[in-house]
C-alpha cells in the first residue's frame, strides 16, 4: 500500500514538473499540483505527504525516530480500565445493567436539570433543548429550510435528530447535571432518560414510553431512534472506512468545488442576477468587550468588589425566582428558613462547597470571603 | 558607594534640577520662534509645505526622561497597556448560559503573520476551561492494541517530538451567515481560527510499539474536563499525521488549549482535536460521542447530514482593510498593500485571487511568507487607492489537493443554508467611498 502510493505520487511530480516547464512562460510561477495531480487522496479528501529523503512535505525529519522501540510507561490495571474505559457505544457495549421509571426521571428533571434545559426539555438560557414534541413528525422537518423569513426551520434536537440513544445515555452519566458531572448514579441516568425519551414520544419495540414506562437495559437496547438513517457518510458495519473514503472523494457530496489552477474562472465569473446583500437590521453587535481599534492606555480598574455583576454574572440563572427551589434574592424568608440550618455560617458554608446543582460558590472564580459578601447582597439585594 | 549613587532616583527627578530645566525650555522656545518664522517665509513661495511641528518630535517624551520598569517587573512579559484592544471576544449568541460551552474569538484583525499568540488563540469549551495538575495527569492508551499503555506527562515528553505549525478552525467559523450576513465584524465573521506551531508526538510513532491490531479502525480520543469531551477519529488519520501535542509557540499549552495536553489533526475540525486528553481507545466500530451527532453535523436540504465531517476546507479573507480597520486615513493615489489569509485543511494553499467587483473579474495575489500544509498562509497585493470609490473586495483560494473556494450560490445550492458548520464560500467587504469597510455578501 504504502510503496504503491509511493510510485504514484513520485510518478506525478515527474508529470508535474515536465507539465510546469511545459506551460511556464516568462517566469511566471505556476503552482503545482494544482487540480492535476492524481496522489493518493486522505479519507477527508486531502493530499498525503509521503516522508521521502528525510523530508515530509517541507519538513526535514529524522528517520530514525520513526522506527519504534520505545519503552516508557507502564500496562494498566484492571482497576485503572474499569474506571477510565466507562464509554457506551451504540450496541449497547459498556452500558451497565439497571432501570429507571418515567416518573422517578421527571422529579431527578425538575431539581437537577430544568434550570437549564427548561419544562419538558424546552431548552432556554443558551441551554440546548431535549424536545420539541413527537419526535417522529418533528424528524420530518429536516428538510425545512429557513430561506425566506416566515420560514420553519429543521428541528435538532435529541428525539428528531440523533442517531443513536447510547449517545444520550453516556453523556448524561458523563457530562450532565452541567455544573457537578457524574454525580449520577446508573439507575437515576436510565430514570433520566426514560424521561426525555417520554417528552420526546419515543416508541421502544412498538410501545410508546409513556409516564407509567419502566426503563430497563434489555428495553435501552431496542430503541431505534427516529433519524437513525438520517447521515452520511455511514460509519458502521463493514467497508466503513471505504465509504467514508469514497464519499470525500466526490466533492459533490459536501459542497466542494475541484478545478485545474489554468481553468478557474478569472473573468465574468458571476450570473447578472448577482445582488449585494449588506447586514440586515445592523446585524449582531453585542461583543464583549466592545469593537475598538483605539491605542489608549488600559485604565486599570481598582479592584474593588463589584458584587451586583458577580450576583447577575454567576447566581441570578437560580436565585431570581423560586422555580428552582433555591432561596429567593431579597426574599428575606427563604433565607432566614437557611439560617436554620448552621446560621448564616451554614449558608457560607454549602455555597462555598456547592449544594445539589448549584456549582461551588456558584461558578464565580472568586475568594471565599468574596462569596460571604456576594451573599450577603444576595439576602437583601442590596 | 557607586551603588548608592546608581540608585539616587533624585537625579532623575528634573524638578530638583531647576537651571536644567529652564535653560531646556528656552532652548524649546527659541527653536519653536526659529521654526515659526522659516514656515512663514516658505509659505510665501508654496502655501502647500506650510507644517505644524509635532510635539510628539519637538518635545521631550516621558518615557524618555524617566527610568523605565525594572527587569524584574513582568518576569512573564505581558503586551502593553496600549494594546488592551487586542483581545478574544465573545458574544451571548455563541453562549451556553454561563460562559462555559461558549467560544471565544481571535482578533484576526490584528494578528500579524501567521503565528497567533497564546493569549489570543480562540477558546472554545464545552464544560469550561479545565485545569489540570500535571503531575496527576495520565494519558491511557487501550483497545485494540497488542500493548495497552499508560503514560505520565514526563513520560510522553520523553518521546522524540515533533514541531509543526497548523491553523486550528472551529468548523463553525462563519456559521452563522449561511442565510445572511450578520456581523460586521472580522473578528467574529472569521475569527473562529487561530494558528500556532505545535509540539508533540505522531500517534504512530506510539503506536508502533503498542502494536495495532488489524480490526483497528476507529480511534475514540476523550478529555478529562467537565464534559468529558470525545470524538470518534478514522485510523487513516491516526496513521498520517495525527500528534498528541503539549507545546504551542515554544511554551506548555495554555489551559484554554487543553493544558497539559491535546490531540492535534491537522487541519480538521477543531473540535476533534480532543483538550485536557486522558485516553485513546481503538474499537473496530465508531462511537457516537455527543458532540459529533447532536452537534458538528451538517444538514443539507435533502434533510440528511454529513457525519464525520472531518477537514476544514479551502478558505481566505482579507485582512487588511477589514471592518475593524478600514481605509478612511487614505489619501486618493496611495500606495497600498491589501493583505489576507488563506489556509486549508485539506493541503498546502497554492494560488489566491482577488477580485474588486465582488467576484466578477478576479486578479492574481501574491503568496508570501511560509507556505506550509494546513497552515495559514498570508498572501498579498498592492494597490493604488482611489478615493471616492467603491470596491467590493473578495479573495479566493486554492489548495494542492485541487479545491477551490465556492461562492455562496455554489455551496448553498448543495448545503442549502442549515448546515451551519463547514461554510467556506468567497466573502466580501464593501469598501466605501468614505474608506469605511462593511461586510457584505453577493447573492444571485
Amino acid at each position: 500500500m504504502f510503496k504503491y502510493d509511493r510510485k504514484i505520487i513520485f510518478c506525478s511530480i515527474v508529470f508535474l514538473i515536465s507539465s510546469a516547464v511545459l506551460f511556464a512562460k516568462k517566469g511566471e510561477y505556476i503552482p503545482s499540483a494544482v487540480g492535476t495531480i492524481d496522489s493518493h487522496p486522505t479519507i477527508d479528501g486531502g493530499v498525503y505527504h509521503p516522508v521521502k529523503d528525510s523530508k515530509t512535505g517541507p519538513y526535514r525529519i529524522n528517520e530514525k525516530t520513526l522506527k519504534g522501540g520505545y519503552k516508557f510507561g507502564r500496562k494498566p490495571t484492571k482497576n485503572e480500565l474499569k474506571a477510565w474505559d466507562t464509554d457506551i457505544m451504540a450496541d449497547g457495549t459498556g452500558l451497565p445493567d439497571g432501570s429507571g421509571t418515567v416518573e422517578d426521571g421527571e422529579e431527578l428533571y425538575e431539581a437537577q436539570c430544568v434550570s437549564c434545559h427548561g419544562d419538558f426539555g424546552s431548552g432556554g438560557g443558551g441551554y440546548p433543548a431535549l424536545s420539541k414534541g413527537n419526535a417522529y413528525t418533528q424528524q420530518k422537518s429536516l428538510k425545512n429550510q429557513r430561506n425566506k423569513p416566515d420560514a420553519d426551520g429543521p428541528v435538532r434536537v435529541f428525539g428528531s435528530y440523533w442517531p443513536q440513544a447510547s449517545t444520550l445515555w453516556w453523556y448524561i452519566r458523563d457530562g450532565m447535571p452541567h455544573t457537578r458531572s457524574k454525580t449520577l448514579k446508573d439507575d437515576e441516568v436510565y430514570a433520566l432518560v426514560a424521561y426525555i425519551l417520554n417528552i420526546n414520544e419515543i416508541k421502544i419495540d412498538g410501545k410508546l414510553v409513556d409516564d407509567e414506562y419502566e426503563l430497563t437495559k434489555d428495553k435501552f437496547l431496542k430503541i431505534k431512534m427516529p433519524n437513525a438513517d438520517g447521515f452520511e457518510p455511514k460509519i458502521e458495519g463493514k467497508g466503513s472506512l471505504e465509504r467514508v473514503r469514497k464519499y470525500y472523494k466526490n466533492p459533490k457530496n459536501f459542497g466542494a468545488i475541484k478545478v485545474a489552477y489554468a481553468k478557474r474562472c478569472m473573468k465574468n465569473c458571476q450570473k447578472k442576477s448577482a445582488k449585494i446583500v449588506g447586514v440586515r437590521n445592523g446585524g449582531i453587535s453585542d461583543f464583549h468587550p466592545p469593537l475598538s481599534n483605539k491605542k489608549d492606555k488600559l485604565s486599570v480598574k481598582s479592584s474593588k468588589l463589584d458584587v451586583k455583576k458577580i450576583y447577575k454574572d454567576s447566581c441570578a440563572m437560580c436565585h431570581t425566582d423560586d422555580s428552582m427551589g433555591a432561596p429567593v434574592a431579597g426574599k428575606k424568608a427563604d433565607w432566614e428558613a437557611k439560617k436554620k440550618n448552621g446560621g448564616i455560617k451554614g449558608i457560607y458554608k454549602r455555597g462555598i462547597k456547592g449544594l445539589n446543582v448549584m456549582p461551588p460558590k456558584g461558578g464565580a472564580g472568586i475568594s471565599d470571603d468574596e462569596f460571604k459578601k456576594v451573599v450577603d447582597y444576595m439576602i437583601n439585594l442590596k | 558607594m557607586t551603588n548608592t549613587n546608581l540608585h539616587d532616583t533624585s537625579r532623575l527627578n528634573t524638578q530638583k534640577l531647576p537651571a536644567a530645566q529652564k535653560s531646556r525650555r528656552e532652548f524649546f522656545k527659541k527653536s519653536a520662534a526659529i521654526s515659526v518664522s522659516a514656515v512663514a517665509a516658505l509659505s510665501v513661495l508654496d502655501p502647500v509645505k506650510v507644517l505644524a511641528d509635532d510635539k510628539a518630535i519637538t518635545h521631550h517624551a516621558p518615557w524618555g526622561q524617566h527610568w523605565g520598569d525594572p527587569i524584574t517587573k513582568n518576569l512573564y512579559g505581558v503586551p502593553s497597556l496600549y494594546e488592551h484592544n487586542v483581545t478574544r471576544r465573545y458574544t451571548k449568541l455563541l453562549a451556553s448560559g454561563n460562559y462555559r460551552a461558549a467560544i471565544a474569538v481571535s482578533p484576526i484583525q490584528d494578528i500579524e503573520g501567521i503565528i497567533t499568540p497564546n493569549g489570543l488563540f480562540f477558546s472554545r469549551s464545552h464544560g469550561g476551561t479545565a485545569h489540570i495538575d500535571p503531575n496527576k495527569f495520565r494519558l491511557m492508551i487501550h483497545g485494540l492494541v497488542k500493548k495497552p499503555i499508560v503514560l505520565t506527562l514526563k513520560q510522553l515528553k520523553r518521546y522524540p517530538s515533533v514541531t509543526r505549525t497548523h491553523f486550528l478552525e472551529c468548523p463553525a467559523n462563519g456559521g452563522q451567515e449561511w442565510r445572511a450576513t450578520q456581523y460586521n465584524s472580522l473578528q467574529f465573521a472569521k475569527g473562529f481560527m487561530s494558528c500556532a506551531q505545535w509540539t508533540g508526538v505522531y500517534i504512530k510513532t506510539i503506536l508502533k510499539d503498542l502494536g495495532l491490531k488489524p480490526q483497528a479502525k476507529w480511534m475514540l480520543s476523550e478529555g478529562s474536563d467537565n464534559s468529558e469531551m470525545g470524538r470518534t477519529v478514522p485510523i487513516d488519520k491516526v496513521l498520517d499525521d495525527a500528534m498528541i501535542v503539549w507545546g504551542q509557540n515554544g511554551e506548555a499549552l495554555r489551559p484554554e488549549q487543553g493544558y497539559p495536553v491535546r490531540l492535534l489533526l491537522p487541519g480538521w475540525e477543531g473540535n476533534l482535536c480532543v483538550k485536557w486528553l486522558k485516553r485513546l481507545e481503538f474499537a473496530s466500530e465508531p462511537w457516537y460521542a455527543k458532540e459529533e451527532t447532536s452537534k458538528y453535523t451538517a444538514l443539507k436540504p435533502t434533510g440528511k447530514a454529513v457525519q464525520h465531517f472531518y477537514a476544514n476546507e479551502v478558505n481566505s479573507t482579507v485582512t487588511s482593510p477589514s471592518p475593524e480597520i478600514p481605509w478612511t486615513d487614505l489619501k486618493d493615489g496611495d500606495l497600498i498593500e491589501i493583505e489576507g489569509l488563506a489556509w486549508s485543511g485539506m493541503g498546502t494553499i497554492t494560488a489566491v485571487d482577488l477580485s474588486f467587483d465582488g467576484g466578477k473579474n478576479f486578479k492574481k495575489a501574491k503568496l508570501k511568507g511560509l507556505v506550509l500544509p494546513k497552515c495559514w498562509t498570508r498572501w498579498s497585493y498592492m494597490h493604488k487607492y482611489k478615493k471616492g470609490k467603491t470596491l467590493l473586495l473578495t479573495s479566493r483560494a486554492m489548495d494542492d489537493a485541487g479545491y477551490i473556494q465556492p461562492t455562496i450560490d455554489q455551496e448553498t445550492s448543495v448545503m442549502g443554508v442549515e448546515s451551519v458548520y463547514h461554510r467556506n464560500a468567497i466573502e466580501t467587504w464593501e469598501v466605501a467611498k468614505t474608506g469605511e469597510v462593511n461586510h457584505v455578501q453577493i447573492r444571485s
